[in-house]
């Protein structure tokens, strides 16, 4: 059998891709299977098939709403744009921030938007590092710092909250 | 060689043959995504986040008990052959094995339950298990995740459950999987429709590896493509009775496989496949496994292979480069190893 790609070489790499349920048959010769980055691929480990079938990243984009340039997540910062163009939230608090705009993807991708499985319990607290614990006294100090200037008083009493429950 | 291959077994336990069909499913898998409350997912957290993250998660594994005399791993500290010898095992996916940050792994010495730290959410946790063995994967893998959850804070809530990086993964988290070998169905062409159906039961099929990888040896790793809104127990009813129907239905194909003119071409295209792997003196692991896959078939309709499924399993996952490396003791070229998988196979053969 010639390669598909060259036509002139035998094919000796006989590769089926399963995408999108939808299998894909490639025959082709080492030097053109090495150019499409396969050859090797299985020895290597370093193959990515977004480069061979084009990636999917405009999956989410086509199945999320509009929304405002501005909404983002208020834990992580996650902006919803980014959400939108990479299809990957930031942290566990950006299901809270984009609430609305998950509940239409969850029902096009799930065909649900409310989970029925096991009960999640909170689990117990964690003992974090001094490093870690640290990081997050920081980054709540700052974040009071800016609430007083920006006289958002209700917004620092929870971070003050925060921190005395963090500092101990 | 590296002193982690030597300390897995050269055999593992979740690829002997057993169960109902073991000429079809190699093997079923449960997985929960989980991440830890407080923190960012693996894409957005910093390096020592993750480090963190790591300590926490690896701490917590060894505390479950369920990890005793097995394997606590940092990613990132490991070569590219320990690598891609988790990756061959299905201990750790290509994604995780290639991380550059801090990663790890926690792998139970009977190599059926391990855990991925840091991958596209902070843990990944599975049960492997030999053979179609749904509900028996499932109970192990809520055994380990409950006594995980004992240990950590899990993200989650009540109207989209367990959270995830990717809203895809949301809700229970499970990904239910089996690794079907359906030679005869693609033999006759039929995989694309089957692959059409599959779609529209909320069940997606995938290469051997797993998440982007080829389909090879006409082995279809099939799992749920939907978790949330219903049940762990009805996402994995619903994997079961597709599986039931994909037997059926290469059942049906094998038995068109030998009646009036398919036979001979059948039993010629089997026999040559085991010529093959008896005296090709040069092997690529694609190569191998085409063939290794009709001799499977051969062996399943009857003929003598020289192979029990057992053999054929183990077989399956010791040509793999990783492991013909190990076996070899030493690293090996490419060209190398084609020629060191054919002496192998040529020995377990004769």
């Amino acid at each position: 059998m010639l390669c598909e790609e060259c036509r002139e070489k035998n094919a000796v790499v006989f590769l089926k891709l399963a995408v999108n349920n939808k299998v894909t048959e490639m025959n082709l010769c080492p030097a053109c299977a090495a150019k499409k980055g396969m050859g090797f691929g299985l020895e290597s480990g370093a193959f990515n098939i977004s480069d061979i079938v084009g990636n999917m990243s405009g999956y989410f984009k086509d199945f999320l709403p509009p929304e405002k340039k501005t909404l983002r997540c208020a834990a992580c910062g996650l902006k919803y744009s980014e959400f939108k163009e990479s299809g990957r939230l930031g942290c566990p608090e950006c299901y809270a921030g984009f609430e609305p705009q998950l509940t239409e993807l969850m029902s096009r991708i799930h065909g649900s938007s409310q989970h029925a499985g096991r009960a999640c319990r909170g689990g117990p607290e964690l003992k974090l590092s001094k490093a870690e614990t640290c990081r997050r006294l920081d980054e709540l100090r700052a974040a009071l710092k800016e609430a007083v200037a920006k006289e958002d008083f209700e917004g620092a009493a929870r971070l003050r909250d925060a921190l005395k429950e963090l500092d101990g | 060689m590296a002193d982690l291959i030597k300390s897995f077994r050269p055999c593992v336990t979740w690829a002997n043959a057993r169960g109902a069909w073991p000429d079809m499913i190699f093997s079923t898998r449960v997985r929960f995504a989980r991440n830890l409350a407080g923190f960012p997912f693996p894409n957005r957290a910093e390096p020592r986040q993750l480090a963190e993250i790591r300590r926490l998660a690896l701490a917590a594994a060894k505390e479950t008990g369920l990890f005793s005399k097995g394997h606590y791993l940092k990613i990132e500290a490991l070569t590219p052959l320990e690598r891609r010898f988790l990756v061959e095992r299905h201990h750790v996916s290509h994604a995780l094995a290639s991380a550059v940050l801090p990663a790890g792994a926690a792998v139970a010495n009977d190599e059926d339950l391990s855990v991925m730290i840091n991958e596209e959410d902070h843990l990944r946790l599975q049960c492997l298990n030999a053979g179609f063995a749904i509900e028996e994967a499932f109970k192990a893998a809520v055994k380990l995740d409950e006594a995980l959850g004992r240990e950590l804070p899990f993200a989650c809530g009540a109207k989209f459950g367990f959270l995830t990086a990717c809203p895809t993964n949301a809700g229970t988290g499970i990904r239910v999987s089996c690794l079907a070998h359906l030679p005869a169905l693609s033999r006759l062409g039929q995989m694309p429709q089957v692959l059409e159906s599959l779609s529209h039961l909320g069940v997606t099929a995938r290469g051997i590896y797993g998440e982007g990888t080829y389909v090879l040896g006409d082995f279809y790793q099939v799992s749920n493509a939907t978790c949330l809104g219903r049940s762990e127990e009805e996402f994995c009813g619903n994997i079961d009775r597709v599986i039931r129907n994909l037997i059926r239905q290469e059942i049906a194909a094998r038995e068109t496989l030998l009646k009036g003119r398919f036979k001979l071409k059948t039993e010629d295209a089997v026999f040559r496949a085991l010529g093959l792997l008896k005296h090709a003196r040069t092997l690529s692991y694609e190569e191998f496994m085409q063939n290794i896959s009709l001799a499977r078939m051969g062996a399943a309709m009857g003929w003598n292979m020289g192979l029990d499924f057992s053999t054929f399993n183990q077989v399956t996952l010791l040509m793999q480069s990783a492991h013909i490396q190990a076996a070899a003791g030493r690293e090996l070229s490419p060209a190398e190893r084609d020629a060191f998988r054919a002496e192998s196979l040529r020995k377990k053969l004769v």
